[in-house]
């Protein structure tokens, strides 16, 4: 129930909002970025990364496949992020 | 064979590099002469003080409140006085930088003018030429002080996401090509007329310098020609989805390397008695810009210090503030700024670099001057 009525919040928003994408779209981006700069840049902890990314709402679950340096996020049915670690010069990257 | 030495040296000595003077230090490419030791053991209250200060917790972890230091480090004369980490970090964990990264940019647009791949009264059209017309008037010196004059909300965490501009770009419909997101804003101003803070003005100068670059650099002209000579080992400077620049926010790189870039600057552009920055370049990059002084947009009215070119200044300016920012600490101080309280500071005057790293989810939790007064003492000031 309360997760319908943050959906039905988030609809309300992006009908009036100067910018296209909704709050989940952008938490569900912003944490499979920061998770994955956390993890391959910082070289810190998925515990560590998992408290310092962390956005509010906190309505999204994150994947790490540590083999490919690569974060995934999804929020719903409806949206998900991935991003990916691309050398130690260039960090990582949303897809 | 001689003869082409003389005719080399007979070069360098007419060129403005050999008319510029850097000063003769010993730079820590390699690693800074530690006196942390000897700090320790002669001003054991001043560590004290500044520990308490900095490394004091507040609340659990999950809270985010209070001062939430991850490094700090000071070095005077070129010597590392003090250095010490937590919450997990240690000297080896690159940090994020958030607008430092912009300090980064504004030098590396000093380096691409030292090796004349651009002008700071180019046209942004020169480089980006899909800009529209319209925006033809936008120079490189707007994007670096900010005063393009783009409408842009520069709003983080507490404010509302589908209004930030800031966070369209990172996150948002800009992901893909932050810069052309940037350029694709109607004017609030006319360029050049009025400072607003904007990380979109410098993730747009990162482009521009990208193109002027790569031709002679390549796609790490960014590490040959500034990092790699400082020994920034740890730098990550990452980039868009179509592979160019932030150059706004996100580089990384140790509280160590972050303070290689502070004695960089101190040095005047400066770096193993090699002048890598235009002569001229940090005074110019520390004084309050033409657009500050003329006009502020209002929300950047709450911002503490002023800017020059993407560098917080701790000078009083005429007509706009008559307090220095940082009361207790000397007017030549300037500060590479980032978000959540990441600082490094540069006092020329006492020859200091003072770098904090931090996870500040409220910056009004940390006293910035009383920190910079503390870590002052070290240097044996009363």
């Amino acid at each position: 129930m309360k997760r319908l009525a943050l959906l039905a919040l988030v609809a309300l928003a992006a009908s009036c909002a100067r910018y296209e994408d909704n709050d989940l779209v952008l938490i569900t981006r912003y944490s499979a970025k920061q998770t994955c700069s956390c993890l391959f840049v910082m070289k810190r902890d998925r515990a560590f990364c998992d408290a310092w990314a962390r956005e509010s709402p906190d309505v999204k679950t994150v994947s790490v496949d540590l083999a490919k340096k690569e974060v995934e996020t999804q929020a719903g049915v409806l949206w998900g992020a991935k991003a990916r670690f691309v050398d130690a010069r260039r960090g990582c990257v949303l897809d | 064979m001689r003869a082409a030495v003389l005719g080399v040296l007979l070069l360098v000595a007419c060129s403005g590099e050999a008319r510029a003077e850097c000063r003769a230090r010993t730079p820590p490419t390699a690693g800074f002469v530690r006196r942390t030791e000897e700090i320790a053991r002669n001003y054991p209250d001043r560590v004290r003080a500044l520990e308490e200060r900095m490394f004091t917790l507040t609340g659990e972890d999950e809270e985010r409140i209070g001062v939430r230091t991850d490094a700090v480090l000071v070095v005077h004369q070129g010597a590392l006085l003090y250095e010490r980490y937590a919450r997990g970090y240690d000297r080896t964990n690159p940090h994020l930088a958030w607008s430092v990264t912009k300090t980064i940019t504004s030098l590396l647009t000093g380096r691409a003018v030292a090796e004349g791949a651009l002008g700071l009264d180019d046209s942004v059209c020169r480089f980006v030429p899909e800009v529209a017309d319209g925006k033809c008037a936008i120079t490189v010196r707007h994007l670096l002080t900010m005063s393009s004059g783009l409408d842009w909300d520069e709003g983080y965490e507490g404010g509302e996401r589908q209004a930030s501009s800031v966070v369209a770009m990172l996150v948002g419909q800009g992901r893909r090509d932050m810069a052309a997101f940037v350029l694709g804003h109607d004017f609030a101003a006319a360029p050049g007329t009025a400072f607003r803070y904007s990380t979109g003005d410098t993730t747009a100068l990162a482009r521009v310098l990208e193109v002027a670059m790569r031709p002679t650099g390549g796609l790490d002209w960014d590490f040959r020609t500034l990092f790699e000579p400082l020994g920034l080992s740890s730098m990550t400077f990452e980039r868009d989805a179509g592979g160019w620049l932030v150059g706004g926010a996100y580089s990384f790189a140790t509280p160590e390397d972050w303070a290689r870039l502070g004695l960089f600057m101190l040095d005047d552009g400066c770096w193993a008695g090699t002048r890598l920055l235009p002569e001229g370049w940090m005074r110019d990059a520390t004084t309050p810009s033409a657009p500050f002084r003329a006009k502020r947009f209002a929300d950047d009215l709450t911002f503490p210090l002023e800017e020059g070119y993407s560098i917080w200044i701790n000078r009083t300016v005429p007509g706009v503030r008559d307090t220095r920012p940082l009361p207790s600490v000397p007017e030549d101080a300037f500060v590479a700024l980032g978000h959540w309280n990441q600082l490094v500071v540069v006092i020329p005057s006492l020859d200091l670099v003072v770098v904090r790293a931090g996870d500040d989810r409220d910056e009004t939790a940390l006293d910035v001057d009383g920190f910079v007064r503390s870590a002052i003492t070290l240097t044996g000031t009363p």
